[in-house]
Order: C-alpha cells, then structure tokens, then sequence
C-alpha cells in the first residue's frame, strides 16, 4: 500500500504505543498474583505492589490515550489527504469521464471508500498488532505459568478462532445482501420523495407501498439469517472460555492442591483467559474491516490511475468566433447520437439548430465547447482544431447556456458571476440583458441572497435567466443557447434576444430552439433529425428546399399571426 | 398544519434518556411475549455469568484450601451445568431479543412509510426532498445499527452491571464500595466532559455535511463546473471544507476518545482498591481469601460492561435522536381530509372555482376570490406571466392543495368530497417537471394503475394504438421495454414529458390538465400530440399551461392569470395584448 509510505513513521509511533501499552496490560495479572501470593507471609510489604500497580494503571491510561490521539491524528490526515488527492485528480479529468464513471460512483470514493480506509488506519492497525501481541504475549505468560494447565486451556482458542471464522465468512456474504437491500429500501423511499406530487396524483400511494413492502421484508428476512448466525455465534465462545475456567478450576485446583502451583497463579490464569479470548473476536471482527479497505482502495486506485484527458492544447488565443465543424460523429455505445455533422458559422453571425426532441442537438452544443469529445471529425474555432487549444481559454469565451437549470448554494451573484474575474460593470451588463434586473430589485439583500442547491425558490423562467447571465457574464465571442427560453414567457424572451443583440454586437450565437419565429431573420438554419443534418440554410432556402422544415414550419404556422402583431 | 420539519440538530435534544426510551415502548406492542421470554432469558444468563464468581471463589475457600477432591469435582460438575444452562439462555437471548429489535425496526420503517405516502404535496413543498430522503435515509439507519446490534449489549450489559454491583456491595458492604469508588469518579468525569464531546462531534459532523453537500452539488453539475471554468474554485472550496473537517474531526477525536482509556483506569482502578484494602480485611479475618478472588471477578464483571456501556452510549443516543426525528414526522397528520360525501350532479358545469383564495404557508396571496367554470368537453388556456400562479390555479383543480377559503367543485360537488381513488380516476394532470421511476417504458406508463399493468403486452400494444400514442413510442430505442432511471441525464426532458403524457392520456379521464407539459418537446412531435388530444372522448375537458402560442390556439377560452385573479382573456388577440402588454411581470 503506497498510499500509507509518507505516514509510515506515524504507524510506526502507532504500533509502538499499542505494543508497551499493552505489555502493561499484561503485567497487572502477574501483580495481582503475586499481592495474593503475599498474605499470610511475614515480613511482606503491599506498599510496593500497590505503588507499581498504581504506575502502571496510570501508565496504560496515558499511553492509550496517546495511541488513540496519534491514531486520530494519522487517520484523519490519511483520510484528508486521500480526497485532496481525488478531488485534485478528478477536476483534471473531462466532464465525459465523470459522466461515465458517475457523478454517484465518485461521491462513494470520496466518502465511504476514504472512510473505510480511515477506518483501516484508526481501528485495524492498532487492533491487529496489539490483539496479536496479546494472543502471543498471554499464550506465552501462561505456558511460564504452568505449562500442562496452559495447554489444557489453549486447546479452545483453535475451537473459538474456527467457529468465528466459519461464521464470519458466512455473515460477510449476508451483509453484502443485506446492503444491497438497504440500498434497495431506500430508493424506494427517495423516488417516493421525489415523485410525490405524481404520486398522489395518481392515487398510487399502494402501489408505493408494495414495492416498500417487499424491500422492507427482504431486508427483514436478511437480518434474521444473519442474527441466526450471530444467536449461535456470541454464546458458542462464551461456553468455550467457559470451559477454559472449568479446566482452570478443576485441574488448576488439583495442581494447587498438590503444591504444583500457588493460588495466586491460580487467579493469574483466570486473568490471562480474560486477556486472551478478546483479541481472537477482535481480529475476526477486524478482518472485516481489513476486506471492506482492500475494496475500498482497489476502487480509489482506480481513480487516482485512470487515464487524463489526452494532447491536453495549450494554445491561448483570442477567437474572432469563427466555427467550423467538420464531419463529426459522436456515438453512445451502439447508438450513433450525431452523425456526420459538417456546417460553417462565420465570426459575428447566428445559427439556429432546431429538430425533433432526441436528435442530438444538446450534444452538438457539448461538442462545440469540448464537454464532449467527438468519434469522429473535428471542431475548429479561427481554423484549428479545438483540441488545440488550453480549454480554459476556450471556455473563458465560449459561454453555453445549458438546457437543464443548474444552480449551486451561492449567492446570486456567484452562480452568475461564475468565473473569477468578472468585474462589477460586465455583471451588471449580463444581468440586464438577462432581464433579471427587475427580479433583482426585489430581493431584500439584492445579488448577495443565497439561492438554495435545488434553486427552489426561483421559478422556471428566472432560473433559466440566471444561467443566461451566467454566461453573459463571460463576455463571449461565441453563445450557445441550449432551448433557453422554453420556459421564460413571451414577451421576457424577445426583449432577452433584444437586449443580446444590443449590448454583445458581434457576437457568434448558435441557438438550439424549437421555434422558428424568433429565427427567421438568422443566418443560417440547420435542421437535425437522428443526429443527421436534414438541410441548412436561411429560412427562405429551407422553406423552398426541405419538406421536414416546411413541415415544422408549419406546426407553428397557426400562431403567426399572433406573433406579428406582437 | 405546518408541515415544516424541526432542523435542530441531534444534540439539542435536552430530554432525559429514559424519557426518550419509552417512546419504543408502544412498538413493542404484541411482542409482549417474546418481550417477557428475552428477560427472562436475559435475567438467567446474567444472573449465572454472575454466580460462577462466587460458586468458584467457595471452591477455592472449601476444596481446594482444604484439598477436597470430591468437594472440587462435585462442585465443578455444577459449573458445568451452570454454563450449559448459559449456553441456551444466552442463545435464547440474542434470538428473541434480536428478533424483536428486527421487527420493531421493520414496524418502524413500515410506519414511517405509510406516513409519508398518507401526507400532502404540501409537505415535500415546506422541506427540501434532499432533506428528507437524508433525514429517512439515515436516521432509520442509524435506528437499523442500534436495533440490529446495540440494543441487545445494551440490555445485558445494564444487567450485568447492575448485578455485579448489588453483590459487591451485598458480598461486603466496605469491600464493594471501595471498589466501585472509580467508577462513581469516572461518571462524574464524563457528565464534565459530556458537553465538550457532543460540541465536538456535532461540529465534525457539520462539517462532514457541508464537505459531502459540497461534493455532491460539484460532481452532479460538473458539465457546469467545466465549461465555466469553476474547476480551481471547486478544488479550492473543497479544500477548505476538507481541511475545517480535517480539524474539526480531530478535535472530536481527541474529545471523544478519553472515555476508553478512562474507563480502562477506572476498571485497574478497581481491581487496585479491592486488592489493597481486601488484603488487610484477608489478613485480619474478616474476609476468606476465595471472597477476595471473587471479588476481583466481580469488578471485572462490573468495569467490563460500564466500558462496552460507554461504547455504545453513542450510538444509544444516536438512534434515540433519530428516534425523535422520526417520530416528528410521524406525528404529522394529512390536511386533506376526505369530506362526507355529496350528491354530484351532471346537469352543471363539470369544475368551479368558488369564490377560491389560496397562499402558500407564510407566502403572500396567490389567488383572491376566484370564480370561473370549466365545461364538459371544451379546451381551456391559462396563460400568465411567470410566478404568476397558473400552475397553482391547476394544482387545485387536481387538490394537490385545499384552497384557503371558498370551494371547488366536480359535478358540482366538493372536491373535497371525493376519494382519492375516484379524484385520481377523473383528473389526469401533467406535471411541469417530469418524473420518472426507476424500471421501463412500460413499467412507467402503467404505473399506479393495476389495470393496466396487468394488461399483456398485446393488450397494452393494442390500447395504445386506439388512442393514437403507438407513434410517440418510437422515440425510444426500445420501445416499451426502454430501460429508465430516476436518477441522471438517461433521458431528455423531451423524452420523459413524452411518457408523462403516453401515462395521462391513456387514462382518458374527465378533466386533462397539462402544465407546460410539452415546453421541451419540439413542434412537429407536438401536434402529433395535438392530434392524440383531439381523439379522447368528447366529453374530456383540457387545461393546458403553455408560453408557446401555437400549443394553445385550439383553446375555447383563454384565462389569464396574474396578480391574484383569473380572468377570461376573450380571444387569443386580447391574450396576447394582455401578455406583451406585461401587465406585470415576474
């Protein structure tokens, strides 16, 4: 485990602590004896036994303590440093990498894998060391004691470790489904939280509750297969320690008799049982621990190895706006999402995407600013290939307004003034022509109120006006506009697309959209359908040339002349 | 009712710990046998742990001083059947005992449940659903690890220490409380540090939150974070949780890690006591020196489970807190009460609004003595500005809410008055945010109608093709068995507002409302909708919330809705003066 290499002299401290620690602990047994050895005799003085004992309580009280402190210490800075290593590797890598690999899958490696390994560091190492040293340590105590009576009671620890291993075994297997269980409950409930309105719209509150029903009894069953096993487990080693002190009482009672032994060794061997049976369900029940870590770091390895984006460009340009895309192809497993894709936009002009729901046009815009890397072809800005250049430059001037509303737990004016430097004037340019200015202005602490993680308490529209001004806020060359206006009213809208063109002239605006109204007058028009280009050109060449677009064209027709009016 | 749930934190709760242990009293009920059997076994395996001290010290004092070996033979026979006798208790304790914690855990999270399905929208409106699935999630686990483990060490241990305390103190009154002198120290030491520990591991807890709330935020929006370059401020605010967790993680290590140690000297502490002053009572006389060893057990027997106590004393409070949080929600109750029945008329219009004003809890009005009638069979628009209340207007119509004062009626009869079953039959409404279950297409579609689910695919296949909806399932590559999931980008929005509408209108209820049900669908696939909409019965009324013109311009009437009233528009041209005119916007 490299990992551990730059704390080895913080768990060397560790095991050292845990090892004088517990040969204290083994000296008390020896202490006791002999202060019972000691009645009767004359001449014999308890001060200087009871002054030992006192040291050495008070020994072991510090030094298990400080173990523990070094193990907190070393565990959490393991643990801290673990996830500063993730978090450093994963905002390196491409936001298809974390789109394949989960955005769930790496929150689990970065909690409960990091814990599980922190939970190696504070509890296995010390565990194992120390309850192997005991084992060791009490074993070899009671041999030096008397060896026939020690072997008579070290024949059950091979009983105690056997049975707790098979059942271990068996009960691993258990808790895995156990867990699988659990996190089957609980999707149940969370898609019960989160469908709630349709839920009761539906009346379908029972059929909830048979899917509820069903994981809460597996889950039930699972506990009582694994409680069978522990019912019979725990009382097993009891009875077998129990023995053990049958056979001290019994043969050790004889060797006293026959003078073979003291009493005082007699309660000896009584305390060193005690000693002796702990450490075997410690490593046992540690063994679990050491198997959920080795998973654990197999699964963090995984992400700290993984390949980074390859020929990362390092050109830093201003763009004109510029685009050429040429033959691109982008497939998802079997399914080909964009297929041969090929158009020009020259710098300052409008393109529109519109095409059926499912054709691809979100994914040509992720495409465009490189979220996604294409199978195949190419995306030029200025004429060279995007993955030429740095991709912060890139996106300090490609601002994309994406489909979904996307808003962290900051305040307003850090969700909108996403990039670092943005200046007073350029924020408050984005936010006008967002039309948030309005919004804003009823807000008791303005742009410095908190907007929760869920955006809950803005409405549809005033979210997807947020994230417009978000990337207003970049000042860009290029604007691609993933159907932002779907949910923003009609009027808001064209006075949005006003306000972008007064105070961004220049700007290259590629907008996926549904509507072809608002449109019209653009450059170019390129109608996508299963991720093939149907037609581009302007609105009058599409309506002569393409029956799809007329067709949608069309569909829109009734309202026209509501459209005109306004 | 407020629906708003208490988000004081764990360590806030100020009630003795036994106050908070009655409340699993009624969840034992009709256990009350298994209940009596696990004492009863419970009592007899600690009550033999606890003999073996004694009958081993009058071994010593009787056989083995004197060199009896009948005595010592005899008398170990009798150990023998004592730990046999154990063997079965303490198998017959964990066995009811842990059954019976599984049961109340598996009554617990059924209760819950049940709770959660009978409670209103409002509810999961006043709390965040990321609250509540980690406030469920969570505090049901953590009752699952108290239940599942601690309740029973919990138990045994109470009566082991107990026991063990009784018969020093009843063995010889000096002796044992001579002995148990540490262990009052080592109480009043933790009642001292008690509130430095909880401070500390509540502010390690926080912070674990806010660094998990931090990563999950990130890593779900992580297209966001990299096409606005956020990466660096990512990792940087990471860091900084990171690190104050870091801190603040040790602090409550260091804080919460002096009790083992503690109790450990407590224990040699003990041992120590006995041992000097037991001496001097052995050298005397007044006690035997087999009394002495016993004793030595019994502070073992004691100290041994005070310390395993303190262990577990954590996740004690834990589950009584997750306890308390529960059985906050469980002690909510529906505000929608079905209404005794009323006689329906069919003569009227089919809904109305009477007279209906309505706000959000603690929110400013969002309707004010409304009226208007929806008639059978006819098309209805509510258009508005945003945050104006048209999605309000039609959550009513579906009782999502009950209106603040007046009334709404269907067939002329309170709404109110109907069972959900028969609301559910009559109303289809599609939802402004599409949700999807975890499952198929298919499983999707049929979802909360059984009669439909049971169809065969034939049947379902035939059932979609009369209403028209066959053509919309060639949007997914495979059809009705296209896998789906609740969480993730799987889907676009388009596709999942398609499902959202293949389920609403194959029910052909009476009333459809549809609230911006096709914003992401694009025009063409939405007049295919338009056209399946024209083939539901003629009786079926529509509602349909939509800023896109062309989605509504086959409406009968038009109301606008904005600043607390709904009111017909007249034509379309008026509604759309009243729009561009702003009236007021958001």
């Amino acid at each position: 485990m490299a990992l551990f290499r730059p704390y080895r002299g913080w768990i060397a401290l560790l095991v050292i602590l845990t090892l004088v620690a517990n040969s204290l602990n083994l000296l008390v047994p020896r202490l006791i004896a002999a202060a019972i050895d000691s009645i009767g005799l004359p001449g014999q003085s308890l001060q200087g036994t009871i002054v030992t004992f006192a040291a050495i309580a008070a020994g072991i009280f510090v030094l298990t303590y400080l173990q523990s402190i070094v193990q907190t210490y070393t565990s959490e800075r393991v643990a801290r440093d673990l996830r500063d290593q993730l978090v450093a590797k994963i905002a390196q890598q491409d936001f298809a990498y974390v789109q394949t690999t989960s955005p769930g899958k790496l929150l689990t490696n970065l909690t409960s894998d990091v814990d599980a390994i922190k939970s190696f560091v504070s509890q296995a190492i010390a565990s194992i060391v120390s309850s192997a040293f005991l084992i060791v340590g009490a074993s070899a105590l009671l041999v030096l004691l008397n060896w026939r009576l020690a072997l008579l009671v070290l024949a059950v620890v091979p009983v105690i470790a056997a049975t707790f291993y098979y059942v271990l075994a068996r009960v691993r297997r258990l808790f895995r489904k156990a867990q699988e269980a659990i996190d089957w409950l609980n999707k149940v409930i969370n898609e019960s939280i989160l469908g709630s309105s349709l839920i009761r719209l539906l009346n379908a509150q029972a059929f909830e509750y048979d899917k509820f029903t069903a994981a809460n009894e597996e889950a039930m069953t699972i506990g009582m297969q694994i409680l069978k096993l522990f019912a019979a487990l725990i009382p097993a080693i009891t009875f077998c320690t129990n023995l053990a002190t049958l056979g001290i009482v019994a043969f050790g009672g004889h060797l006293v008799m026959t003078g073979a032994m003291t009493l005082g060794d007699f309660t000896a061997f009584n305390s060193y049982l005690a000693i002796l049976i702990f450490p075997i369900i410690v490593i046992g029940f540690m063994s679990n621990v050491v198997a959920q870590a080795t998973a654990s770091y197999d699964r963090i390895v995984k992400v700290l190895d993984a390949a980074e984006p390859t020929g990362v460009g390092r050109r830093v340009t201003d763009l004109s706006g510029a685009l050429t895309v040429d033959h691109l192809s982008v497939r998802y497993g079997q399914r080909t999402i964009i297929d041969d894709v090929s158009f020009t936009a020259r710098a300052g002009t409008r393109t529109a995407v519109i095409g059926p729901t499912a054709a691809g046009k979100t994914q040509l815009l992720y495409a465009l600013t490189g979220l996604i890397e294409p199978d195949e072809g190419v995306v030029r800005y200025d004429g060279v290939a995007l993955s030429e250049f740095d991709k912060q430059s890139l996106h300090r001037q490609i601002g994309l307004v994406f489909q979904d509303s996307v808003t962290f737990n900051l305040s307003l004016r850090e969700n909108i003034a996403f990039s670092s430097d943005v200046d007073d004037a350029t924020l408050e340019k984005a936010v006008n022509a967002a039309e948030l200015d309005d919004f804003v202005a009823t807000l008791p602490q303005g742009l410095d109120t908190i907007i929760s993680e869920r955006g809950t308490s803005l409405s549809g529209g005033q979210k997807q006006r947020v994230m417009l001004a978000r990337a207003l806020a970049l000042n860009p060359v290029v604007l691609l506009l993933d159907d932002f206006t779907a949910r923003v009213d009609l009027r808001t809208e064209r006075q949005i697309l006003a306000n972008v063109r007064e105070s961004y002239p220049g700007i290259t605006l590629i907008s996926v959209t549904q509507k072809i109204a608002p449109v019209e007058d653009y450059d170019q028009i390129i109608l996508l359908m299963e991720g093939k280009v149907i037609a581009i050109g302007t609105h009058k060449e599409l309506l002569a040339k393409s029956p799809e677009y007329v067709q949608i064209y069309a569909s829109q027709q009734s309202t026209e002349d509501y459209e005109l009016q306004a | 009712m407020n629906y708003k749930l208490n988000t004081r934190e764990a360590d806030t709760i100020k009630e003795p710990i036994w106050v908070a242990l009655a409340r699993l009293v009624p969840l034992m009920r009709g256990e009350g046998g298994k209940v009596a059997i696990a004492f009863a076994a419970i009592l007899m395996t600690s009550g033999l742990a606890l003999a073996a001290p004694l009958i081993i010290s009058h071994i010593i004092d009787s056989f083995i001083t004197t060199k009896n070996y009948p005595g010592l033979f005899s008398w170990s026979g009798l150990l023998l059947a004592l730990f046999l006798v154990g063997l079965v208790s303490s198998y017959v304790q964990t066995r009811t005992m842990g059954g019976v914690g599984r049961r109340i855990l598996f009554n617990l999270r059924h209760a819950v449940f049940t709770k959660l399905q009978d409670l209103p929208v409002a509810f999961f409106n006043e709390n965040r659903a990321g609250d509540l699935i980690s406030r469920i999630n969570n505090d049901t686990d953590k009752l699952n690890q108290f239940f599942a483990q601690a309740l029973l060490q919990f138990l045994g241990n109470v009566f082991l220490i107990v026991g063990a305390g009784v018969l020093l103190l009843v063995l010889n009154v000096r002796l044992g409380a001579v002995a148990l002198v540490p262990a009052a120290l080592v109480l009043v030491i933790t009642q001292l540090v008690a509130g430095w520990v909880k401070r500390a591991s509540f502010k390690s807890l926080q912070t674990l939150g806010s660094m998990s709330g931090e990563i999950q935020e990130s890593l779900a929006n992580f297209k966001v974070i990299v096409a606005f370059n956020r990466l660096d401020y990512f990792r940087d605010k990471f860091r900084t949780a990171n690190a104050a967790n870091y801190a603040a993680s040790i602090r409550a290590g260091i804080a919460g890690n002096i009790f083992i140690p503690l109790y450990a000297l407590a224990a040699a502490l003990g041992q120590l006591a006995v041992l000097a002053y037991g001496i001097g009572l052995v050298s005397t006389g007044q006690i035997s020196i087999g009394l002495l060893i016993g004793f030595l057990f019994y502070v073992l027997n004691f100290y041994t489970p005070l310390r395993q106590l303190a262990t577990i004393w954590a996740s004690l409070q834990l589950a009584l807190a997750g306890l308390d949080r529960i059985s906050e929600v469980l002690a909510l109750t529906s505000n929608l009460v079905t209404l005794p029945a009323e006689p329906a008329t069919a003569a009227g219009p089919l809904l109305a609004f009477e007279n209906v004003s309505f706000h959000y809890p603690g929110g400013r009005s969002v309707l004010r003595a409304v009226n208007f009638t929806l008639e059978r069979g006819k098309t209805y628009a509510l258009v508005g500005p945003t945050g104006g209340g048209k999605t309000t207007t039609a959550s009513l119509m579906a009782r999502l809410y009950d209106p603040a004062e007046g009334r709404i009626t269907l067939d002329g009869r309170d709404i109110r008055t109907l069972t959900p079953e028969a609301r559910a039959a009559r109303i289809g409404f599609i939802l402004q945010e599409p949700f999807l279950f975890t499952g198929t297409v298919r499983d999707n579609i049929s979802y909360g109608d059984r009669a439909i689910a049971a169809l065969s695919d034939a049947a379902l296949t035939a059932r979609l093709d009369a209403a028209g909806l066959s053509a919309l399932l060639s949007r997914f590559d495979q059809g009705l068995d296209t896998p789906v999931s609740s969480a993730g980008d799987s889907m676009s929005l388009g596709q999942k507002q398609l499902i959202a509408f293949i389920r609403a209108a194959l029910r052909q209820p009476d009333l459809l409302v549809l609230d911006e049900a096709t914003a992401n669908i694009d025009t063409v696939t939405e007049q295919l909708l338009g056209t399946i909409l024209a083939q539901l019965p003629k009786t079926t009324t529509k509602v349909i919330i939509a800023h896109r013109l062309n989605t509504i311009d086959t409406a009968d009437e038009i109301f606008f809705v904005n600043a607390t009233s709904v009111t017909p528009a007249g034509s379309m041209q008026n509604a759309v003066k009243m729009l561009m005119d702003g009236m007021v916007t958001s």
